[in-house]
């Protein structure tokens, strides 16, 4: 049985982070620890007016990590949103250590920064996400366009500077899937762009239609759900990289599917409408059976880039 | 729709106790679960040593009543309450969830009154009078005492079938609120450690069952957080059905013997020593126990 441990945020109620993620690896059989960055009482969408917690301390953090690393019987490691600079830091320092003593293990990192522009952790941050990717040690990046051009350091416009940009990061990331384009990028507002790139290997472009409502924790499903395709495609040394990420996006499109059909209509769950938001959390435990099928229902596949 | 329970206990990184036991088998049965972590440890104590913090009780209050009950207005159909980590935690959360019990006398409170085991306390002295007031005034629905619990909370020591009953009667007796009650475990000396006992008590029935279940040879750390949590699912799942508290006890006995005969084998194939004490309930190899109908094994019988 594999295992796994998971950094990120942890919700009480409503499924992003820590529960979107543990849930349906649970469920494909993965043993998932999970190191809680912060307990809230829900996500941040809802307003921030309506978000109660703590943020796990740096020393606290420290403790749990140190602990959880001495048991040295991970298969992989996962981490997504972390609060700041010091969480971020604590997490590289002992996701690192675990790392060089064991090779084999498999490290997806999520360089949770922002989207769409915009930052969302303090400026302090970028840096701690940019030497980790620089380190050779991290083997699956899910950053999305914005994150991407942050480890670039370069705006992407078109689909050139984004190869030049995927080149770069090969240089010490094997596996770069950036989970969503910018819509200018493809020229196509109808699907959502994912392309995800594997070092000699090439990379292939995705696009799934959009639906027009807003949901949060797809990120954070996504990651989980490529960790286990890619653990297991590395362990068999297939060369399936394009079937996985289509994997991946599909069972994400049942997910998506379950939870329109059980929210009441009309609702697009506008940030900070509490009630609205409540209506559209991922039906992540209604989906159950989403996570174990093998076959695929849409090829999402469009080209190489 | 998925039912919903608010689930608050320890949580740790490793290994399957408190929330840990709790969350993937309810949410594996179709329950959505918001778990709310008292504590967040490396691994639970069992390991001989462990690191993490502990949560204070104002952010748990907090947490639950401008967050999930004022902010979003969550309606639960169960709250479950297990470990907590210090007096004024379980002061704190027990006057909580009373007001939530008595604000929607739709949501229903299992309370696991974890004091000790096998003859030893592990919480401190104070709190035992603090589950006896919450007992006699909270708003629980269910109780989960083990047998130790049990004696203490009514002062009577259970060593045969009759003093079995007499420890129930003066358990509705001095609790008249708590609609139900189950007695976990029990040993007594004619039954050998061959097996124990599993009761259930209906407060305004006024009759108890038991159930004789034989035992398996080891010490499992989280199955009684595993239990209390499938209580919860058994006893509350079915849409529009009355109450059959022997029937849910039987299920939930007969799901968790499944579950830790698979563990034990599972961890007997890893070492070539017969494990007698086991950390870790083997949940996600289990899971498959957890699916669908859950068929009672046990005869029930007239305490």
């Amino acid at each position: 049985m594999p295992r796994l441990l998971a950094t990120q945020s942890h919700v009480v109620h409503g499924y992003v982070g820590n529960k979107a993620a543990t849930f349906p690896l649970q469920c494909i059989g993965w043993d998932v620890d999970c190191v809680n960055t912060v307990q809230f009482s829900n996500h941040t969408g809802y307003g921030m007016d309506k978000v109660f917690g703590t943020l796990t301390k740096k020393e606290d953090l420290e403790a749990l990590l140190k602990g959880v690393s001495e048991l040295k019987d991970y298969n992989a490691l996962l981490s997504g949103y972390l609060p700041n600079r010091e969480s971020v830091n604590c997490m590289a320092e002992y996701y690192s250590q675990m790392k060089k003593e064991n090779p084999e293990l498999l490290w997806l990192l999520d360089p949770v920064m922002g989207d769409d522009g915009e930052l969302y952790v303090n400026k302090d941050v970028v840096p701690e996400y940019k030497a980790l990717v620089a380190s050779s040690l991290v083997d699956v990046i899910t950053p999305n366009q914005f994150e991407l051009e942050i480890l670039y350091g370069n705006k992407i416009c078109n689909v050139s500077t984004l190869k030049r940009a995927l080149a770069q990061l090969h240089e010490t990331v094997p596996v770069v899937v950036v989970t969503s384009c910018s819509p200018t990028l493809f020229k196509d507002p109808t699907h959502i762009y994912c392309v995800a790139s594997l070092r000699n290997y090439g990379a292939v472009v995705c696009r799934v239609p959009v639906i027009d409502s807003y949901f949060t924790g797809v990120g954070d499903l996504f990651s989980a759900l490529l960790i286990d395709r890619l653990f297991h495609m590395f362990l068999t040394n297939s060369s399936s990289f394009a079937e996985e990420v289509n994997h991946v996006l599909n069972v994400i499109h049942s997910v998506l599917e379950v939870t329109l059909e059980l929210s009441p209509k009309n609702v697009k769950a506008a940030m900070g409408s509490p009630q609205e938001m409540k209506e559209m959390e991922l039906r992540i435990i209604e989906s159950r059976d989403c996570y174990e099928k093998e076959e695929m229902e849409h090829n999402f596949i469009y080209k190489r880039l | 729709m998925a039912k919903k329970v608010l689930s608050i206990q320890s949580h740790v990184v490793h290994g399957y106790v408190g929330n840990k036991a709790a969350t993937f088998p309810l949410q594996y049965r179709g329950w959505d679960v918001d778990a709310l972590n008292t504590v967040q440890f490396s691994n639970h104590p069992a390991y001989g040593h462990f690191r993490g913090f502990r949560s204070t009780a104002e952010e748990l209050r907090e947490i639950i009543e401008e967050g999930l009950v004022k902010g979003l207005g969550i309606k639960y159909d169960a709250v479950l309450t297990g470990y907590l980590p210090d007096v004024a935690g379980l002061r704190t959360i027990a006057a909580t969830v009373t007001k939530m019990c008595k604000n929607d006398p739709s949501t229903k409170w299992i309370l696991d009154p974890v004091l000790g085991d096998n003859g030893r306390l592990y919480v401190p002295e104070e709190t035992i009078p603090i589950y006896k007031g919450i007992l006699e005034q909270g708003e629980v629905f269910l109780a989960t005492p083990n047998q130790f619990e049990m004696e203490i909370l009514t002062c009577i020591t259970i060593k045969d079938y009759d003093s079995l009953k007499r420890s129930i009667n003066k358990f509705h007796e001095l609790f008249p609120r708590v609609k139900y009650v189950v007695v976990t475990s029990v040993s007594i000396p004619e039954l050998h450690d061959h097996s124990f006992l599993s009761a259930c008590s209906d407060n305004k029935a006024k009759s108890a069952h038991y159930f004789q279940v034989e035992k398996i040879d080891a010490h499992f750390s989280g199955s009684g957080d595993l239990f209390s949590a499938l209580l919860v699912d058994t006893l509350l799942n079915d849409e529009n059905v009355t109450i059959d508290l022997p029937l849910a006890l039987n299920k939930v006995l007969s799901l968790v013997d499944s579950i830790l005969q698979n563990t034990f084998n599972i961890v007997s194939n890893e070492t070539s020593k017969r494990p007698l004490k086991i950390n870790d309930l083997k949940l996600i190899e289990s899971r498959n126990l957890l699916r669908g109908e859950i068929k009672p094994r046990y005869k029930p019988i007239e305490l």
